[in-house]
């Protein structure tokens, strides 16, 4: 797909991937993976307390999905700075849609804004990749 | 109640974090990544950052509810790649504290640099979060 950053045109839509749903285990295991025990995420009392209906999803596994879309399925990248704005809050059990674009392009170095969906194509989280790309001549 | 803005250049003790081969299977395993533990997802930086309770100490030493933080946005710069078995120090520090809306919301930016053993820089990550000032059902 490295390709595609080198001949793609700006604007494209360089990889998109569905992800989720995101249920309570998977968060709880996301908590104790990363060590963010914020009971915001695993403990819906203190979510309501809070002022939310329900535990919600951490915004940094979010992210996370996000840096699997790049690392997954934009291939032969080195990545050199990543960026997240939390629009919205992330809600469990629901999927979720990431999405890159080629936003600019000089030499090997690539700009991808990023996107992550939620239903009705809510924004949850917009962001940006700066990328160094091999081309195909290369070594 | 406002953040005091004294806190504005409130750093942690650097420490320094071993990048345990299990602690980041499992967490490639939570976020449902590639197997391939070579290197560190781009997000795990936020792990690092966080280890040793850093960031509840941070949150305890300017005095915030818990309750009332979420995760505005995030950033990461890559230096260098991330592997098993390296020690990274981590410095944090708060850089900016400030607010909108009245006060109604709260903004602390807090910036992290990681280097290695050998004193290289490997990466950086900035923080922003938001406290929220009026809680429905709180006092």
């Amino acid at each position: 797909m490295s390709a595609d950053l080198e001949s793609a045109s700006i604007g494209a839509i360089i990889a998109q991937r569905e992800f989720g749903p995101i249920g309570r285990e998977d968060l709880q295991r996301y908590a104790h993976a990363s060590g963010d025990l914020n009971p915001l995420h695993v403990d819906k009392d203190f979510a309501r307390q809070a002022g939310f209906s329900d535990v919600i999803v951490h915004g940094m596994f979010g992210m996370a999905f996000l840096g699997r879309l790049i690392e997954d399925d934009i291939v032969k990248l080195q990545l050199l700075a990543f960026r997240a704005t939390f629009r919205k809050v992330i809600e469990i059990e629901q999927t979720i849609v990431c999405r890159a674009r080629l936003a600019s392009r000089v030499n090997n170095t690539a700009v991808l804004s990023l996107e992550m969906l939620g239903p009705d194509d809510a924004v949850l989280i917009d962001g940006s990749a700066i990328v160094e790309f091999l081309t195909d001549g290369s070594q | 109640m406002a953040i005091d803005r004294k806190h504005i250049g409130f750093s942690l003790p650097p420490f320094t974090v071993f990048i345990d081969r299990e602690q980041l299977r499992r967490f490639v395993e939570a976020i449902g990544g590639s197997t391939d533990l070579a290197f560190a997802p781009p997000t795990f930086m936020k792990v690092i950052e966080g280890a040793n309770g850093s960031s509840r100490a941070i949150v305890s030493a300017l005095d915030i509810d818990l309750r009332r933080v979420m995760h505005a946005e995030q950033e990461f710069k890559y230096d260098a790649q991330i592997r098993c078995g390296d020690h990274v120090t981590v410095e944090r520090r708060v850089i900016d504290i400030y607010d909108r809306k009245d006060g109604a919301f709260e903004f602390v930016v807090i910036e992290s640099t990681m280097h290695n053993r050998d004193g290289v820089r490997i990466g950086r990550s900035t923080q922003r979060i938001l406290v929220r000032n009026h809680v429905p059902g709180s006092a």
